[in-house]
């Protein structure tokens, strides 16, 4: 008999397919038309739903809330412009991309995972700033230029090659990745792993009482999302062909936490739909208006009052109880 | 998902406007430029400079019989989403040409964006030397005077005024900040001048007086700043507060007094030098007539920002009529080496690296005004073309 | 070496006190706020310039100084109240009231941002002060100005403190930090409290907004030059301690004062957000301990 878990996180499954198969038509029509702009704006705002994804799993599983999530994404992204400077190799960003955030995970969470609640978003706000501003003075990595001249890369499948700097095609590699980055993170929480995260999200005193550490718990579930944020920061510079400091400042940091609230807390596929909403929104409002934050902060403090759920969270349940009619026996 | 609906009509809109007579297309100017965040000041005055040329030009019958127009997008002083909404204006917006951007990342991360997909840009507010220097693009143009044409007019003036100054430096901690201490440091050590030391103080300090002491301590003759903004309020008053500028002038980088600060600023402001590529006043009949027109119509004088950004619209006006398109192969022909008349006199656009040459000036506060009190010609200013790139 | 005491050293410790005033200031409405209602009240920046801004707008239509010290905050009680009895309130029963209330008050903070940006343009403002100035002593320089600053600073932290250790009112206030529904039960009227606390808290930003605005200029992102130094005196000198805001503050704008002579200023900032970070690992209650719980 499956768990209120497992049946939500199946429902955010069916989500997820809904999800795939929009894009994937959306990539075939704007194919079909050349367009360019819109593909790529739809490939951008996946990438920072990976980085969203990333916030989610600290904020909606293991309770912690990140303000500096744009530090691990950040230095992906920086990582992989040097790396495709000197080796035009997806594989090789990629899995420098990997290598890069379990490393970072692993300092950042040893600061960060003696402290919890306001205290670990705080810490994690203040090291994001610092590095920020580190990387904004050092000439080497393009002070507050940033680093130009990525150049678009092949991306070699073995039966098929796509380019960088095709939109529909290069939206759908990120598509893959990020769904991918998505897969993983909802395999691993819904294992007896994942359910301790839960566990630790909603009482955390009582989690060593069952004979589990919870230190080493939350640093593995930091060292996973950094890893996540990482791995998406990587896709950027593919994309854009430049990386800049302002990837790791509190705006990206911020924007990712209204994605993930706006989309849903704790669904993981939440930061997908979310992402998507909050770049169209800002298109949409800041051609209209230049003080688009004032409707971005109405729009994000009603989601915080209102839907502590997202906008996911008033879905999901549908199709939760559709599929629980389907699968009764 | 909206954003299928999207596409389709921009699709149509696409198809319908190709079967559209050409002589009532309009010329569109894309216009990316900080409109929220801190520099939502300059990208103020760039958008007043832009309107105020093009209202003009549409009144007089457009470029070739094309009206122009302006589509605007907020870059949010952030180089990603100013590439965003640059690719915005070129693939949806199907501009012609595009403009606006502040910081220099921000122009340089366009200005890829255009070399990638076959547009031109101009800059009218970024004065990072490298733009028209080492990190120079064929599709990138610069008409506002860059940071070494600025500190060549102040170096002059320095050394006639102040030969052999003792001069202490204090600059905002960022690339564009110690670079710009660095140029002056250099023109004005060549002519003389002694330098006591140097800080830099993080990009929006509130308070510079733990630095006081240090500078007190140097007896100063001449203060140098590239802060700028809110920084340059802040710095300037506090010098006041602790009367460190009566025995000691204060000079600067162009933007660190303009219309936009100089209000906040107020008597700390007084005989603040500084060598910059526009005055309002220039006592030219042109600039005259464009101040008027221009606080008519925003109540607010024109600075720098406001100016340059006009001149470019009547730049871009000039180029399309020489090449007779607005093609952008012919276009960047006809702007290379191309002379036109702006307020601030007569520009020209240096075939080798697509900058402006024009006079500089150098400007003393005086009374809330920036009174003349030297010039530089555009041929001793504008320094070497270290271009490679085409 | 007595020279360097004199010319170098103490000058620097001395403006350092001014900085630390005022720091102070906006830490103490900071703290009562998280001490009492454990809000972390991301917009507290935004409160300090939306007094700087009153202050600003009420100057304009010919109020003077004095008055506006005085009248900014009053005005900015009521404010305050409203906002934590309609947007705090909401929010402020969930269990994670940790971070929904920081999301909740971070939303909030843009929406004012935008709105300063909205009323009052983009470029800066700087109301002029009646003290004008300065005085010499020991061969240290300071501004009249500023003297007023750590002196009327000064009467307004130990007014505070006397007002929440020392009356009747203060005593109901550390009971609710202490144990809301005992104090309730005792007749605490515990949600007047809260409110009126958190009205108090802004109130006070909002005066350190009046007081520093010549000193610092008024501009709609000015929110943000405060907070992060702010929040680490909170967190250093103990959330909801007033003595604890003092002494951190004091300590860590002395710490980044001295420190500035010695290593590149860009550093000194992360050299107080490292002092935080150490406090948070080998003592979360910060040097004074929780409000109510000292």
């Amino acid at each position: 008999m499956p768990d209120a878990l497992t049946v939500s996180m199946r429902a955010s499954h069916a989500l997820v397919g809904i999800f795939l198969l929009a894009a994937i038509a959306f990539a075939a029509l704007g194919a079909a038309l050349n367009d360019t702009f819109y593909l790529r704006l739809a490939t951008e705002a996946l990438i920072f739903g990976g980085l969203a994804l990333s916030v989610d799993i600290l904020l909606g599983y293991t309770g912690l809330l990140s303000l500096g999530q744009a530090l691990y994404f950040g230095l992906g992204a920086y990582l992989s412009a040097v790396v495709l400077m000197a080796v035009p190799s997806f594989w090789l960003a990629l899995a420098s991309g990997l290598a890069a955030g379990l490393v970072l995970g692993l300092l950042g969470g040893i600061i960060a995972m003696r402290v919890r609640g306001v205290y670990f978003a705080l810490i994690t706000f203040g090291t994001a700033q610092v590095v920020a501003k580190v990387i904004y003075n050092t000439r080497s990595l393009g002070a507050s230029d940033g680093l130009l001249g990525v150049p678009v890369i092949d991306i070699n499948f073995g039966f098929v090659s796509l380019s960088s700097a095709s939109p529909a095609g290069f939206f759908l590699v990120v598509l893959a990745v990020i769904v991918l980055l998505y897969g993983v993170s909802a395999y691993i929480l819904d294992t007896p792993i994942g359910r301790l995260l839960i566990a630790l999200r909603a009482n955390d005193k009582r989690v060593p009482f069952l004979g589990y550490r919870t230190a080493t718990l939350r640093l593995s579930s930091f060292v996973f999302a950094a890893v996540i944020a990482t791995v998406s920061g990587t896709l950027y510079p593919m994309l854009r062909g430049f990386v800049s400091p302002e990837l790791l400042f509190f705006s990206t940091s911020g924007n990712a936490v209204i994605t993930v609230v706006l989309g849903g807390v704790g669904t993981l596929v939440g930061a997908l739909y979310g992402s998507v909403m909050l770049t169209l929104l800002k298109s949409v409002i800041g051609t209209w208006t230049e003080h688009h934050l004032i409707v971005i902060g109405l729009l994000f403090m009603g989601a915080v009052i209102f839907l502590p759920n997202g906008l996911i969270g008033l879905v999901r349940p549908f199709i939760a109880r559709l599929l629980a009619r389907e699968t009764k026996p | 998902m909206p954003t299928f609906k999207k596409s389709i009509f921009a699709a149509l809109l696409a198809t319908t406007a190709a079967t559209a007579t050409h002589a009532a297309d309009p010329v569109k100017i894309g216009v990316v430029t900080p409109l929220s965040g801190t520099y939502a000041g300059i990208g103020q005055q760039v958008r007043w400079g832009f309107d105020l040329a093009t209202k003009q030009i549409n009144a007089s019958g457009g470029i070739m019989g094309r009206q122009i127009e302006l589509l605007y997008e907020d870059e949010e002083a952030n180089p990603s989403v100013a590439v965003q909404k640059a690719e915005k204006l070129f693939q949806v917006g199907k501009v012609d040409f595009l403009t606006g951007t502040v910081s220099s990342g921000s122009t340089l991360a366009v200005g890829q964006l255009a070399e990638r997909a076959g547009k031109l840009i101009a800059t009218t507010v970024s004065f990072a030397d490298s733009i028209t220097g080492d990190r120079c693009s064929p599709n990138v143009f610069r008409v506002n005077a860059r940071a070494g044409q600025q500190s060549a007019a102040l170096a002059v003036w320095l050394s006639k005024e102040k030969p052999k100054a003792q001069v202490f430096y204090l600059g905002p901690d960022y690339e564009m900040g110690r670079s710009t201490v660095a140029a002056f440091k250099s023109s004005a050590e060549k002519v003389g001048a002694n330098t006591l030391g140097e800080v830099f103080a993080p990009l929006d300090s509130k308070d510079y007086t733990q630095y006081f002491g240090q500078i007190r301590a140097s007896r100063p003759q001449v203060l140098y700043t590239s802060v700028a903004g809110n920084d340059t309020v802040r710095l300037f008053t506090q010098l006041q507060e602790f009367g460190l500028l009566n025995n000691m002038t204060v000079v600067g980088a162009s933007g660190t007094v303009t219309s936009q600060n100089i209000g906040a600023i107020g008597k700390a402001a007084e005989g603040f030098v500084t060598g910059v590529g526009y005055s309002t006043e220039i006592p030219s009949p042109e600039n005259k007539k464009f101040v008027e027109a221009f606080k008519t119509a925003y109540k607010a004088d024109p600075d720098l920002y406001g100016t340059d950004s006009y001149g470019l619209i009547y730049a871009y006006k000039a180029a399309v009529e020489k090449a007779k398109s607005t093609e952008t192969d012919k276009v960047r022909d006809a702007l290379r080496g191309l002379k036109w008349a702006t307020p601030q006199g007569e520009k020209t656009i240096r075939a080798g690296d697509h900058q402006a040459i024009q006079t500089m000036y150098v400007v003393r506060v005086a009374n809330g005004e920036f009174k003349i009190i030297g010039q530089v010609s555009g041929d001793d200013a504008i320094g070497a073309d270290t271009c490679t790139r085409f | 070496m007595l020279d360097y005491i004199q010319f170098v050293l103490a000058p620097q410790v001395v403006t350092g006190l001014a900085f630390g005033v005022a720091v102070i200031l906006v830490a103490l409405g900071l703290t009562i706020i998280f001490g009492l209602l454990d809000v972390i009240n991301m917009s507290h920046g935004e409160f300090y310039a939306f007094g700087a801004f009153s202050a600003l707008a009420l100057n304009w239509l010919g109020l003077p100084f004095w008055l506006l010290l005085i009248l900014v905050p009053l005005l900015m009680l009521p404010v305050g109240y409203f906002v934590e009895r309609v947007l705090i309130q909401r929010v402020f029963n969930r269990p994670d009231r940790h971070v929904t209330t920081l999301l909740l008050t971070f939303g909030f903070g843009l929406v004012l941002e935008d709105a300063f940006r909205l009323g009052f343009g983009p470029n800066p403002y700087r109301p002029d002060t009646p003290i004008r100035g300065a005085v010499e002593f020991f061969g240290i320089f300071l501004p009249n100005y500023r003297l007023f600053l750590i002196v009327f600073g000064g009467f307004v932290i130990a007014g505070v403190a006397l007002i929440v250790y020392r009356t009747r009112l203060g005593a109901m206030v550390r009971a609710a930090a202490f144990d809301r529904n005992m104090a309730a039960s005792l007749g605490v009227p515990v949600a007047w409290v809260f409110a009126g606390a958190f009205a108090f808290g802004v109130s006070l930003a909002g005066l350190a907004g009046v007081l520093l605005a010549p000193v610092y200029s008024v501009f709609p992102t000015m929110g943000r030059d405060f907070i992060l130094m702010a929040f680490t005196v909170v967190i250093v000198g103990g959330m909801g301690s007033i003595a604890g805001a003092v002494v951190a503050g004091l300590f860590l704008t002395q710490v980044q004062s001295i420190a500035s002579l010695y290593i590149s200023p860009v550093w000194t900032d992360p050299i107080v957000f490292g002092i935080m970070v150490v406090m948070l690992m080998v003592r979360p209650q910060g040097l004074f301990g929780r409000l109510g719980h000292a």
